[in-house]
């Protein structure tokens, strides 16, 4: 679509605008790019080119819509990639942020540089081979996959606290399952004895951390055998570490769905390599009932955003049929959480 | 067994993204794709469970009849997986965490869920 005329004028506008705003770019820039990409439940991405003068610019928009699966503050997830420009992680630089509600986007948004890469889907046959070929290679993809995430845990805690909101383990699992009750059309069993399963298991605390809050290799970027980004930080808050690892060792995060997936933890890394490295890196040893209680915590947290999505695809508050697609995710974690009880 | 959204409802959000697609008259973009894949494999799924949903619910209530006593008269007039779901929340809400049931119920409940991920896995052809 390099049309120039195929633009939405006022997307393109109100994205320049933003840009302007923190003096990314000059009057001149122009929008000679823009579509919006798939994927993205909560958000909505769109990708933008833009001359300025001799500058070209590749970046990517990213809004909050009405009816979005999430009620988390696009706020705060700008927060946390404007924190994460001095770490030594693969993150995007941020140009401004707009908080209306009402924008060409449908909602508050901001603009930050896109960085090179594709996206990984580990529920596709060809992509779970490409990260076993890694693993069984050269590891590239593997040891990133570890290392950005202990990095990640090793920011400090209070800083971070200053983007992102603290949650201890409670407060992370009333929150989901508030959003659970909320919007759950039927009753399920197997979720609301879940939820007393994982209160029975709390875990001993232990020292806070930036918590990505949806780490898997699909929120990164591939180049060249290695990790070339860190998205999707809109979960992200500060808390018990472990729900990262535990949320990333699910069998769905390993590409099961109807039929199993790969064995490797999140498509990855072989579990007992990921769980050895990462203590290793950070100096935190990882008992494995804990990481299975976070594990539960984490198809909760699934549970509870799609069933989100179904209220509000139920309530004609979207279109978008992905919403009710994940429907028939339900039964799986289902099954996962069944399996991470020992019933 | 315990889904939201009916089999209507699915079908009419099916048909919104043909519509949308036809009407569009102009090439797809990658958003609008991923509109008409996700309805394709909503259709497919769907298929799958309605074919396996009458077995399901015929197995899962046989199973608990003989763990259930006297909930079972109630158990046996649920007219659907989502009635049974309603019922068994209740219950497990009324029950003594000790409850020798829990267990026996929790048995049936992983072999539910093994069922249904194996019944949405046999797409009819």
């Amino acid at each position: 679509m390099a049309d120039h005329e195929k633009i939405d004028e006022r997307k393109g506008e109100a994205l320049l605008a933003c840009m302007r705003s923190v003096g990314s770019v000059s009057d001149d820039a122009r929008v000679t790019y823009l579509e919006q990409l798939q994927g993205g439940w909560s958000r909505h991405s769109y990708i933008t080119e833009i001359k300025d003068g001799d500058r070209d610019l590749s970046c990517v928009v990213r809004a909050r819509p009405q009816g979005s699966t999430l009620d988390t503050d696009l706020g705060q997830e700008f927060r946390v990639f404007e924190l994460l420009v001095p770490e030594s992680l693969p993150t995007p630089a941020v140009h401004g942020f707009v908080a209306d509600e009402d924008t060409p986007f449908d909602g508050p948004f901001f603009v930050m540089d896109r960085l090179p890469g594709k996206a990984i889907n580990v529920w596709r046959g060809r992509d779970r081979a490409e990260l076993q070929a890694d693993w069984d290679g050269g590891r590239g993809i593997a040891k990133d996959h570890v290392d950005y995430l202990a990095a990640i845990h090793q920011i400090d805690a209070s800083r971070a606290a200053a983007a992102a909101t603290p949650r201890s383990f409670l407060e992370t699992v009333d929150h989901w399952q508030g959003v659970y009750e909320e919007n759950r059309i039927v009753r399920d069993p197997v979720i609301d004895e879940s939820y007393r399963w994982v209160r029975a298991n709390q875990p001993d605390p232990v020292e806070p951390a930036l918590v990505h809050g949806d780490y898997r290799i699909g929120n990164s970027l591939i180049e060249d055998g290695r990790i070339s980004a860190i998205l999707d930080w809109e979960l992200s808050h500060v808390g018990d570490p472990r729900f990262d690892i535990g949320y990333m060792s699910l069998n769905y995060h390993g590409g099961k769905f109807t039929t199993p997936g790969s064995e490797l933890l999140n498509a990855v890394a072989d579990h007992q390599w990921f769980a050895e490295r990462y203590s290793e890196l950070t100096g935190r040893p990882l008992d494995p009932d804990v990481v299975r209680t976070f594990s539960a915590v984490g198809a909760l947290m699934l549970v509870a955003i799609m069933t989100t999505g179904l209220r509000i695809y139920a309530e004609h508050r979207t279109t978008d049929v992905r919403l009710a697609w994940a429907r028939f995710v339900l039964p799986g974690i289902r099954q996962d959480l069944a399996g991470i009880m020992n019933w | 067994m315990f889904n939201a959204l009916r089999t209507d409802q699915l079908l009419i959000g099916i048909g919104s993204v043909l519509r949308a697609a036809a009407d569009r008259g102009a090439a797809l973009e990658d958003y609008e794709r991923s509109q008409l894949l996700s309805a394709y494999s909503v259709a497919r799924l769907l298929a799958a469970e309605n074919v396996a949903a009458p077995a399901m619910l015929a197995w899962i209530k046989g199973e608990l009849e003989p763990v259930l006593g006297d909930q079972e008269a109630q158990m046996a007039e649920a007219a659907s997986s989502i009635a049974v779901g309603e019922q068994l929340s209740l219950l497990f809400e009324q029950m003594p965490v000790d409850d020798p049931r829990r267990p026996q119920i929790y048995r049936i409940l992983r072999e539910m869920a093994d069922r249904e991920v194996a019944a949405l896995a046999a797409i009819p052809e």
